[in-house]
Formats: structure tokens, C-alpha cells, sequence
């Protein structure tokens, strides 16, 4: 699962802690040593399933209070879409993904922070900042996805003082001579931000190490994936989307060990059988994180989900970040040319005129999916102002789509089911193929 | 793909998981004349739906002298989920459309009575649903209410009908809110109107609001009622009246398989399915359980 590696760049690959085990820095992070606590791995996909959604729920992060217990580490949080997990990990930080509470929190305090045209994920991070939940963070970054995640950062800063809020600017030019120097100069600054809140020095060799650790991770829910668009019937969206959300709240070790005895269970699933359910891809659920309730609504209705774009940051880089072409005078260079190069297109990302419709019925084709599910959260201007561009590409393509909105909370579905059932029918009863 | 015993056509099993009650088809396409081979149905009464799809389902097989390796097909509308052997679901109105082709093939319209909801909508001759209108979440326009009222009223719901043709002086009821149409027939008792009025009154109510339906979309034409209550006599003559007084063109039908209508929409659509599907050279398993969402 690890890319082929070679020598020739500054930080040797292929002596790093691949495959899950302890931090080899002495540091006492537990970002290796992580995998504690929880090693045994569930006997069964009920189990391994129930466990996951435990940690998708996991919004008072016991998880990460549990893991700074243990190890006396750091923790840092991060806000959709990206974030460099790997440098995080490799200075002995454990990086803490904030979806929100999705429906399990009424937002109060939120409410007063924002316009009532505004998403629902900034009132619920701040409901989730101000009763206590994110106590156990030492910073938060706020990546550069929209203004109210950019006013976020600010109204963060000011409300908890002394904490990291760090607003993650990242390039939109894709050249390394200019938006790689600007990311590298971002992610140092970000490093010695950290650094100076107790983390470990940033060490290109470990960021190395860290970065196969993630490769790992990418390879998992890439197979995860593959796998699911050729047997969807086997990977079921709703177990897979919180076992991908738990890995917000783990250290990838642990995650990795999660991913991959859910890769062997679901492949041993005998039980399991085809079912005629039409195939979808759904698009705009990158940032506020659609509730479970909707996913298995789908399910039900008739789809199976063959490509989506929920928990983004297990698949922003696209392939192994550690790979002989990916050249650059140390670890950080590897990690800031797979942004710039071999990360997805998306609605926070810039791309030229129509590539973005391109890239969807690319997906569409890729994973020989009948029809698309345009599914946004209500007030994401991101995901909002690219549908028509997406919904031309489509109709040029002749590919069936229908859409709808949500929030996290969005806790009725019934207009949502009858939307996809009757998708569904039409896709299955009228159309040509 | 598995043939019948007569080796005519496909066989498919349709399952109508309602609210209050699981409805069974098994029906053979024949090519251009598809027909039904066997009806089933069982009330739910707070009985585990998993159990009751399963034992309906191995019942109907005996009965129809069947294996589940006959059947091509398993589809499921309603609450699918409650069925784990199914290959296949459809969504309710989809159902209920091709039901209705079946049963009365001329129909222009099809409004579904459920426990929970009613569902008008127009179709065309294949059965494509070209609009459809909804109630919304009250349940003032559902069996469910009936069901309270009859309960309140100390009747059977197999009585409705004939004490609803019964009536000489029906009494009007709010045809707003069951909370509020429930407090009405509490009055009504307590006033003495007679329960063939008061039933009456309440059909009437219903058929106003379900007239309104069909006609804000402009269906026109034959329709046939189906779901649960299609089997109220008191509901199709009160809706006949109702179109008749408003002068819509609009001509309510019911059939003695209305109720099936959903079960029976499932189980050709899941033969259609299994044709379409084999030409591609898809195989599905049919018929054994299996896990899915």
C-alpha cells in the first residue's frame, strides 16, 4: 500500500514507521503509540460499524481528550475542506477534524453569531466552541474554503484567546515557483506557530514518515471506494461514510487499522447480495457534512452511491503523496507539490472554465453512474455557485441529475426520499440503457 | 432468468409494506397480457414487519405452489427496507401508477389512500407518472384518522363503508385538522348525530380535500382509487358525489384489487426489471435474504 520509493531525495524514503506502527520520533506524542488503547480489532461489521458512528458522533471529543490524556500531546482542529495532516502528525500533533454536531446539538449561541442566510457548520462550531466541547483543543485551522469560514477564523480569535486560530490561506495559483512557495512559506509559518505552543520542531524526516502514514490512509479509502463502485451492494455509503468520519477524531493509525478491518470484513460479507438499485454519484457535500439519516434516506429510496465527495480530506490528494515523481528538496516539498497537482477538483478549488462539469461526468463515467444527486447544504455558496456550471456539463452529457438541499440538522426526509425514490424509478424504469 | 411452471412467462413477487398493513402480488408477464397469479395481505398489528414480509412471503409461494427459485423478481414499495430478500424498490407512486394500468386500463389518474398519506396523480397509458400532488404531514387526509374515528365511534372499519351509504343527513366536519375533525365527532357523539352521518360526514370531508388534489393539477378522466382505503365503499361513492357537485370532470373508479394496486405496480416493474436486466447481462439473487440499507 506504500508508493514505491526511492533515495535520492533529502529525507530517505523507505525507512519510515509504515503500516500503522508507533511513532518511531521518542517524541511521546502517541501519534504511533496511538493505537492504544483500542487495538482489538471489532469481530464483526456490526460492531466495527456501531463503533465507527460512536466516533462520528463524537462531537464532545472524548476521543481526542482520552488521547491527550495518555500521551500529554497536543491536538489541533481543523475545519473543512484540507488541511496537512501529515505535517500536524509528524510534529507529534494530533489533527482534529470539527464537522460540527450535526444533529445532535440545538444551536443557541451559534444563532446570534450569524445571518440567517448563512450555512448551518460556523453556528455549530461556535455553539460547540462556547459550551465547553472544544476545550480540549489547542488551536484550530481554518482553511481558506469561503468568507464565513475566513470570518470564522476571526470571530474565533477573538473568542478564545490564547488559542491557535490560524486562517489557512492556500494558493489558488498552481505554479510551485509562485502558489508553491506561497503553501511552503503558509505551512512553515503554520509549523512554527505550533511550535511554539509546545510541538515538536518540524523534522523533515518525520514529515516523511508521517506522509507514508497518510498514504497508507489514502490508499485504504481509495481500495474502500474501488470497491465499492464495482460491489456498491457490499460497501454500504452509510457505513462507509462514518467509518471515513472517524478517522477525524483518531490518530491514523488507529484509523488505517479501522479502514482496513472494514476493507476485510465487508469483503468476507457472504451475507451480502446485489441489489437493483440505481447508481449515483453525489456532489457538493464537501464542507457541511450531509447527516447519516439522509445517506441511509437515499439508500432506501432506491441509490447506491457509487462516488461522492463527503469527509473530502481523506481523498484531497488523490494518490500517494510519496512517489519517485514527486521530487522537491524535502518532505514539505512532496506534500506542498501534491497539492498544487494531484489534488481533486472541487468548488473551493480553481479551475478554468468548464473543467469543473468535466471533472464531474469524468466521475459519472469512471464509475459508470446513471444519474447524479446534486446534494448541497442550504447557504453553501461554494457548492451553490458551481450547480449550474455542473448541471450544463450534465445535461450536455446526457446524464439524468436531480438536487436538494440540507443542513447537518436537517432531521425530516421525507420530500428528500420521495425525490430520490422517483429518481431512482426514472433512472431504472425510463431510461435508454 | 426463472420462467413459471407453464413456462408462459417471468414470475415476480411484489411487496407493498404499508403502515398498517403488508400487501403480497405475485404476478406472471406474459408477454402483452401480464396477469395475476396470487393476492395476499395481513394487517400489521403492531407485529414485526420483518416477520410478517417473511411469512407472507413463504406463504404465497406454497400456496401459488412455488420455490423462490421461480421467482425472477422480488420488488418492494413502501418500506422496503423490512425485506431483506428483495432484489429490488420501487417508489410507491411508481407503483401504484402500473397497478392501476393493470387493474383498469383506461384510468388517467390513480389517488392513493394510505394509512398515512394520499397521493393523487396523473398518468399516462405505460403508466408514467406525469404529476402528482400530496397530502401534507396532517393526517386529517388518511386512513390513520378514519381508523381513530371508528375507534372513537365503536365501529369496525370493515362497517364504514355500509354505514356511510347508510346516511340520510350527513354532518359536516372540519376538513382541516384531525385534531380538530376529532374533537368535532367527540361532539357529534355527545350531540347524538346518528354514527351513519357522522361517518358520512367525515368521507365527505376526505373526498373534498382529495378532489382538490386531482383538480389543482387538472387531471380529468377516469381514476381509480387504490391503497388501503380503496376498499371503502363510503370514500368512492362520497368522492363520486363530491366531483359531481363541483362539476369536475373527474370519474372515481375503485376495484375489488385497488388494495393491491402498490404490491401489484411492484411486481411487474420488478419484471420489467429482470428482463431489462438480464438483457444487459446483470444477475441478480432473488428470493434468499441478504443485508442491505
Amino acid at each position: 500500500m506504500i508508493a514505491p520509493q526511492h533515495s535520492k531525495d533529502p529525507a530517505p524514503r523507505g525507512n519510515g514507521s509504515s503500516g500503522g506502527g508507533a511513532c518511531s520520533s521518542g517524541c511521546g506524542c502517541g501519534s504511533g503509540a496511538s493505537s492504544t488503547g483500542s487495538k482489538e480489532a471489532p469481530a464483526n461489521l456490526a460492531t466495527l460499524v456501531e463503533k465507527a458512528e460512536e466516533l462520528a458522533r463524537d462531537w464532545r471529543l472524548d476521543a481526542v481528550r482520552a488521547w491527550k490524556a495518555r500521551t500529554k500531546g497536543i491536538a489541533v482542529g481543523y475545519l473543512p475542506v484540507w488541511a496537512p495532516r501529515e505535517l500536524l502528525h509528524a510534529m507529534g500533533v494530533l489533527p482534529v477534524g470539527v464537522m460540527g454536531a450535526g444533529d445532535d446539538l440545538e444551536i443557541i449561541r451559534g444563532d446570534a453569531y450569524y445571518q440567517s442566510y448563512i450555512c448551518h457548520l460556523p453556528r455549530s462550531v461556535i455553539e460547540l466552541g462556547l459550551n465547553g466541547a472544544l476545550d480540549c483543543l489547542d488551536g484550530m485551522l481554518f482553511p481558506a474554503t469561503c468568507d464565513v469560514i475566513r470570518n470564522l477564523s476571526g470571530v474565533w480569535k477573538l473568542s478564545f484567546r490564547g488559542k491557535l486560530s490560524f486562517y489557512l490561506d492556500v494558493p489558488q495559483d498552481f505554479e510551485r515557483e509562485l502558489g508553491g512557495q506561497f503553501l511552503r512559506q503558509t505551512l512553515l509559518e503554520l509549523a512554527h506557530e505550533l511550535e511554539t505552543r509546545g510541538a515538536r520542531k518540524l523534522d523533515m524526516g518525520a514529515l516523511a514518515r508521517s506522509i507514508r502514514l497518510f498514504d497508507e490512509n489514502r490508499a485504504l479509502v481509495r481500495q474502500l471506494y474501488t470497491l465499492r463502485r464495482d460491489e456498491p451492494w457490499r460497501v454500504l455509503t452509510s457505513e462507509l461514510y462514518p467509518v471515513l468520519r472517524a478517522g477525524l477524531v483518531q490518530p491514523v493509525e488507529e484509523h488505517n487499522e479501522l479502514l482496513a478491518a472494514y476493507l476485510d470484513l465487508v469483503r468476507s460479507a457472504t451475507e451480502r447480495r446485489p441489489l437493483d438499485q440505481a447508481r449515483v454519484v453525489v456532489s457538493g457535500s464537501f464542507c457541511e457534512q450531509p447527516p447519516l439519516s439522509l445517506l441511509k434516506t437515499l439508500e432506501r429510496g432506491g441509490c447506491s452511491i457509487v462516488d461522492d465527495d463527503f469527509v473530502q480530506i481523506t481523498r484531497w490528494i488523490t494518490s500517494d503523496v510519496d512517489q519517485p515523481h514527486n521530487t522537491g528538496k524535502d518532505a514539505l516539498d512532496w506534500l506542498v507539490n501534491s497539492f498544487l497537482s494531484d489534488s481533486t477538483d472541487s468548488p473551493v478549488r480553481y479551475c478554468a472554465k468548464g473543467r469543473k462539469g468535466d471533472d464531474l461526468v469524468r466521475r459519472v463515467r469512471a464509475s459508470r453512474a446513471e444519474g447524479v444527486l446534486l446534494c448541497a447544504p442550504s447557504f453553501c455558496d461554494p457548492a451553490l455557485l458551481d450547480q449550474p456550471m455542473l448541471q450544463d456539463a450534465l445535461d450536455a452529457a446526457k446524464i439524468p441529475w436531480t438536487n436538494f438541499k440540507y443542513a447537518e440538522n436537517t432531521g425530516q426526509f421525507q420530500v428528500i426520499r420521495e425525490q430520490a425514490g422517483t429518481f431512482a424509478d426514472s433512472i431504472k424504469l425510463w431510461s435508454e440503457a | 432468468m426463472k420462467q413459471s411452471s407453464t413456462n408462459t412467462g417471468l414470475l415476480a413477487v411484489g411487496i407493498d409494506v404499508g403502515t398498517s398493513a403488508i400487501k403480497l402480488a405475485i404476478v406472471e408477464d406474459v408477454p402483452g397480457k401480464p396477469r395475476v397469479v396470487l393476492l395476499k395481505s395481513e394487517r400489521l398489528r403492531r407485529r414485526d414487519p420483518r416477520v410478517l414480509a417473511q411469512s407472507l412471503f413463504d406463504e404465497a409461494l406454497a400456496e401459488a405452489k412455488l420455490s423462490p427459485a421461480d421467482i425472477g423478481y422480488v420488488a418492494t414499495t413502501g418500506d422496503g427496507e423490512v425485506v431483506p430478500f428483495r432484489t429490488g424498490h420501487f417508489y410507491g407512486m411508481t407503483t401504484h401508477a402500473r397497478g392501476a394500468i393493470l387493474l383498469d386500463p383506461g384510468v388517467k389518474a390513480v389517488l392513493d389512500v394510505g394509512a398515512l398519506h394520499t397521493r393523487a396523480m396523473q398518468i399516462d397509458e405505460r403508466a408514467k407518472v406525469l404529476g402528482y400532488r400530496m397530502t401534507s404531514q396532517c393526517a386529517s387526509g388518511s386512513g390513520q384518522f378514519l381508523e381513530n374515528i371508528s375507534r372513537y365511534l365503536g365501529i369496525t372499519l370493515e362497517e364504514i363503508g355500509t354505514l356511510s351509504l347508510a346516511s340520510t343527513k350527513p354532518e359536516p366536519c372540519s376538513s382541516i385538522c384531525a385534531v380538530l375533525a376529532e374533537t368535532d365527532v367527540i361532539n357529534m357523539v355527545s350531540r347524538g348525530i346518528a354514527a351513519p352521518d357522522i361517518v358520512k360526514g367525515i368521507h365527505m370531508s376526505m373526498a373534498g380535500r382529495y378532489l382538490k388534489l386531482l383538480t389543482s393539477m387538472g387531471a380529468t378522466g377516469p381514476t381509480l382509487v387504490t391503497g388501503g382505503l380503496a376498499s371503502d365503499l363510503g370514500l368512492v361513492a362520497a368522492l363520486q358525489e363530491a366531483a359531481k357537485a363541483a362539476e369536475a370532470r373527474i370519474e372515481f373508479r375503485s376495484h375489488p384489487d385497488s388494495v393491491h394496486a402498490g404490491a401489484i405496480g411492484a411486481a411487474l416493474w420488478g419484471a420489467f426489471r429482470a428482463k431489462k436486466l438480464s438483457k444487459l447481462g446483470v444477475t441478480l439473487a432473488t428470493g434468499e435474504s441478504g443485508a442491505h440499507a
